[in-house]
């Protein structure tokens, strides 16, 4: 109450403050005045009594600032004095000023937008209000990537949970497609599967309607789901009847009990947001050892700690490996993850390498506008002089000076934000499409506070050195120069070391950048293993309801694989299961009779895909030796596998693998087990399955006719060169075999290809926006010193000139000042580049981190970058008229 | 004549006490007053009453009002509030203290 009242005693003198003084005026002279009268009636002289009166006062402008002072304003009142000095020496040097705040804002801009993708991803709070208590319950020791949980691992776990627990809940399906339909069209529409006590897990309460309930969760419990709130605005138009109402998913009827709140995430935190979410159904035992896309997420009781979970869940997979000896490995042991943690992995190191190296860009730009600062601070000796003989102290001086830095950099701030806000929709594009996050990428309260914060930090870092130099002047010396002379010299030795290390720092940035794209130049020229010219690709997926048989799943694309054949312009047709260059499925098989490498009976692994007899010639991949599939290998033929190079290569070293035995899901036991071994056909010629970047694995292909797993297929349609097909040629097509089945995902092979390539495309388009940025900045910096420099030395060349020089003796003069410079911050760079590209060698490919050609190459760029920005002020010194230059002064 | 400055510090229970026993006064009357109870031996330096006052304003122990002279001058009033009247209670107890320990020292050196 005491502290309020004085508060606002103090603002209100703040806001009356013309009035305060114009009272303390008065006041004052109304003192002395009678003081003044007292005296003259006492007997004094008139003359006497006026300078007594006054004399016994003191200094009334010094005791009005004191009384000023009482109220604890003055350094409001001097921060709003240095402001507005500092905008008066601001618009004083316009061309200083607009260099400065460009710089600033390129830096400041550029930090402000990575650091908005960095906030989405790693700082952020998760959108579970439990979030702190969620763990993801995975295993180690795991040859298939520990994350993915089978129904096995699952129930075997449930069993065990009692008293660790509050909650074990399974997310599976992953962004699984599911066809809607509503009024009649049909729609796909991602979808996931939740453990009915998910919700209550993470803390979330749906907007409409309820929670699931338990039975939901059994095998065999009724078919409910739950809506994303965009997909209830979008399809059902924010109907607050939704609940109750029946919808047709997978040709199959839905009750919808719910409707989840606007941005409900899944707990993988994907870009791409399920809108349907079903119960998992999870049986009360089960033996199904497969691992395709399950993710545990657990919560433990009060008290329980980590280690006891992972201690008390182990050993079911010890018993696990009993049941299953070929599918787990002897030492597996569960292993839980803190939900931030898990997303931290998951998104990687790349966005933080990203963020140090455009945090290098504003330390140039820094070091940039602090030379600038440092080139006025020299011609402002004599200001600074006067003020301090009238009386400044030096800490008054040097914070107008950094006053002046910081106004610098706010500003430079605000446009950087407003670059930031005008070009973030371009940023957003760059970033890869399955990069996890929280929420969208924006602009928010946070990262405009970072952005605050790194505009005054910068303000310091800055204006601190150049004022803390400027302030220490030879007062005797600057008063009487006649201008600049005074601690120039000694500050141009400061302004050489902060031009080279500019050098030195861009040179470090920019070659991250040469390597970076010089690793996407090589992987553009990778070749894939087909001919990727001319080809279309789109998906379609079955739902399982509808098509619950292999044989109607094989009828359905045997039709439409004839229907998209008949297409004008269509050369080949043909389906696989996955796209080469999407991630594809692993699975264990065993050589009937063993090979020489591969006794019978070992468990072996390979890539599996599932693939229509035209697949090969659609893609132009070369038939090795053997056959292709022909429309023969079917359901009623002899089994068959086609395998490729690097496979007959593993596991037949020296032999001829044709006709051959192997048998796939073998050593997974009876359960997952083929019927029947297949006969190796023929080789195939290595194609880069998975990623451009990975060299070729073992793998293998099967007929989809001749399998139960083709409920979903990607159609490749070979065309003649120059044919465009029509999308609507296409969707009648496929109407006319089921007009309940979307098309999705509609692309040219060469899109995917490239597709492949959003990672690196987006790291390396980064840092070569970073280098050039950071090139341009020092390019500055160099041609501010020297020319700096050129004007200094302006008496000396007109004497040189005078005493017989050439101009070319000046050229050579000025340039190798600017190459001693460069070449000093390039041998510094060298050195640093040669330990920090070392943390990027994760982002490089085909390339070294130390590779001599790309360090040499950039040196010698970034030095005939330096000798153009010298070149300008060079030829301005060559110009020199001595006659001009020696009555200069 | 000689006067002897102030001690330093004591200005505030000069102010204070000197508006507790005459109620309103304008500056020059504070002034005045101390000056003539003491006898003339103390001799505030007449201006730097103003920011004193000002910083008793911030602490609420005073208020002011501008009223008129018996001259009919323009002249700013102070007066003591509840708060000034405690904190003359504790200065005074305060300036007590150290006069007492000062005068045993003395007395007993």
């Amino acid at each position: 109450m005491k502290l309020l009242g004085g508060l606002i005693r103090r603002l209100r003198m703040l806001f009356r403050r013309k009035q305060f003084d114009r009272d303390m005026d008065e006041e004052m002279r109304a003192h002395i005045e009678m003081r003044e009268r007292e005296l003259r009636e006492s007997g004094a002289p008139t003359e006497q009594a006026y300078t007594d009166a006054r004399k016994h006062f003191g200094n009334a402008l010094a005791l009005r600032e004191a009384s000023h002072e009482s109220w604890g304003w003055s350094w409001l009142e001097h921060l709003t004095q240095d402001l507005r000095f500092a905008f008066r020496m601001l618009r004083k040097s316009p061309g200083f000023t607009a260099v400065a705040i460009l710089t600033l804002a390129l830096g400041i801009g550029a930090n402000t937008a990575i650091f908005s993708i960095i906030n989405a991803i790693f700082l952020r709070p998760l959108p579970y209000p439990k979030a702190s208590q969620i763990y993801l319950v995975a295993r180690t020791g795991n040859a298939f990537g520990g994350e993915s949980i089978s129904p096995a691992i699952f129930s075997a776990w449930r069993q065990r949970q009692e008293k660790i627990f509050a909650h074990l809940t399974l997310v599976q399906g992953l962004g699984e497609s599911t066809t809607l339909m509503v009024s009649g069209e049909a729609e796909n529409v991602l979808s996931m599967t939740i453990s009915t006590d998910f919700l209550a897990m993470v803390g979330i309460h749906p907007i409409l309607g309820r929670d699931f309930v338990t039975e939901e969760g059994r095998v065999g419990g009724p078919n409910v789901v739950m809506l994303s709130d965009s997909l209830w605005r979008e399809r059902f138009g924010a109907d607050p009847h939704i609940v109750g109402r029946n919808l047709t998913l997978n040709s199959r009827s839905y009750t919808v009990v719910g409707v989840l709140p606007p941005g409900f995430t899944d707990p993988t935190f994907s870009p791409t947001r399920a809108q349907l979410w079903f119960p998992a159904q999870v049986p009360a035992t089960s033996s199904d050892p497969s691992n395709g896309g399950r993710l545990c997420f657990g919560a433990l009781k009060p008290g329980v700690s980590v280690a006891e979970a992972e201690a008390a869940l182990t050993p079911a997979l010890s018993d696990l490996r009993r049941e299953f000896p070929k599918m787990f490995r002897p030492n597996e042991r569960a292993h839980l993850i803190p939900l931030r943690e898990m997303l931290n992995q998951w998104a990687g190191t790349t966005m933080l390498l990203i963020f140090g190296a455009v945090g290098l860009v504003l330390l140039i730009a820094c070091v940039n506008v602090a030379n600038l600062t440092l080139a006025r601070s020299a011609t402002r000796q004599r200001e600074i002089a006067v003020r301090t003989v009238i009386g400044a102290s030096r800490g008054r001086i040097v914070r107008q000076l950094l006053t002046e830095s910081i106004l610098l950099a706010v500003l430079g701030g605000v446009l950087g934000i407003a670059a930031c806000y005008a070009s973030f929709q371009f940023v957003v594009t760059l970033v890869p499409a399955n990069l996890p996050h929280v929420g969208a990428f924006g602009i928010d309260a946070r990262v405009l506070l970072f952005a605050f914060a790194l505009s005054i930090a910068t303000g310091i870092a800055f204006g601190l050195v150049p004022a803390l130099g400027a302030s220490r002047v030879d007062l005797s010396g600057s008063l009487k120069e006649s201008g600049a002379q005074a601690g120039a010299r000694a500050i141009g030795g400061l302004r050489r070391f902060l031009a080279a290390s500019e050098i030195a720092i861009s040179l470090v940035l920019l070659i991250g950048a040469a390597l970076a794209l010089e690793s996407l130049a090589r992987l553009t020229m990778v070749k894939p293993g087909f001919d990727t010219q001319n080809v279309l690709t789109f998906a379609v997926s079955l739902p399982s309801q509808k098509y619950d048989t292999a044989a109607k799943r094989t009828a359905f694309f045997d039709q439409a694989i004839s229907r998209v054949s008949a297409i004008p312009g269509v050369e080949q047709a043909a389906i696989i299961d996955t796209l080469p260059l999407r991630e594809g499925s692993d699975i264990l098989f065993s050589i009937e009779g063993g090979t020489a490498v591969a006794p019978a009976g070992q468990p072996l692994d390979a890539e599996i895909r599932i693939v229509s007899p035209d697949y090969f010639r659609a893609l132009r991949i070369p038939l090795i030796s053997g056959r292709e599939f022909t429309a023969a290998d079917n359901a009623s033929g002899a089994p068959v596998v086609v395998i490729n190079q690097t496979m007959a290569r593993m596991f037949w070293p020296g032999k001829d693998p044709i006709g051959q035995q192997i048998w796939i899901g073998k050593p997974m036991g009876p359960a997952q087990s083929e019927p029947a071994p297949r006969r190796v056909i023929g080789i195939v010629g290595d194609v880069r399955e998975s990623t451009l970047e990975d060299m070729p694995g073992q793998g293998m292909f099967i007929p989809y006719t001749q399998t139960k797993w083709n409920d979903s297929a990607s159609f490749l349609l070979r065309t003649r060169a120059a044919a465009a097909l029509s999308l609507p040629e296409i969707r009648s097509a496929l109407h006319d075999v089921d007009p309940g089945e979307p098309l999705t995902q509609v692309e040219s092979m060469e899109q995917v290809v490239s597709g492949s390539l959003n990672d690196w495309r987006f790291h390396a388009i980064l840092l070569g926006i970073f280098g050039a940025l950071a090139v341009v900045i020092a390019a500055v910096g160099v041609y501010g010193v020297i020319s700096y420099s050129v004007a200094q030395r302006t008496h000396e060349i007109g004497i040189r000139l005078a005493l017989g020089a050439q101009r070319r003796d000046v050229l050579r003069l000025v340039l190798s000042q600017g190459a001693s410079l460069a070449l000093a911050g390039i041998v510094v760079g060298m050195l640093a580049a040669i330990g920090l590209t070392r943390l990027m060698a994760s982002l490089l490919y085909g390339v070294a981190p130390t590779d001599p050609v790309t360090f040499i190459a950039v040196a010698i760029l970034l030095l005939i970058v330096a000798l153009i920005a010298c070149y300008l002020p060079a030829r301005r010194a060559m110009r020199v008229d001595p006659m001009v230059a020696l009555r200069y002064e | 004549m000689y006067r002897d400055e102030i001690p330093p510090g004591t200005l505030h229970l000069l102010i204070l006490k000197t508006l507790a026993r005459r109620g309103e006064l304008h500056g020059y009357e504070i002034a005045r007053t101390i000056q003539q109870n003491s006898e003339d031996v103390l001799q505030v330096e007449e201006g730097s009453l103003y920011p004193a006052l000002q910083r008793m304003l911030v602490k609420g122990w005073v208020n002011a009002h501008w009223g008129a002279t018996p001259e009919n001058r323009r002249a700013r009033y102070y007066r003591l509030t509840v708060a000034g009247r405690k904190q003359l209670e504790i200065e005074l107890s305060q300036f007590r203290r150290v006069v007492g320990a000062i005068t045993r020292v003395i007395q007993t050196a």
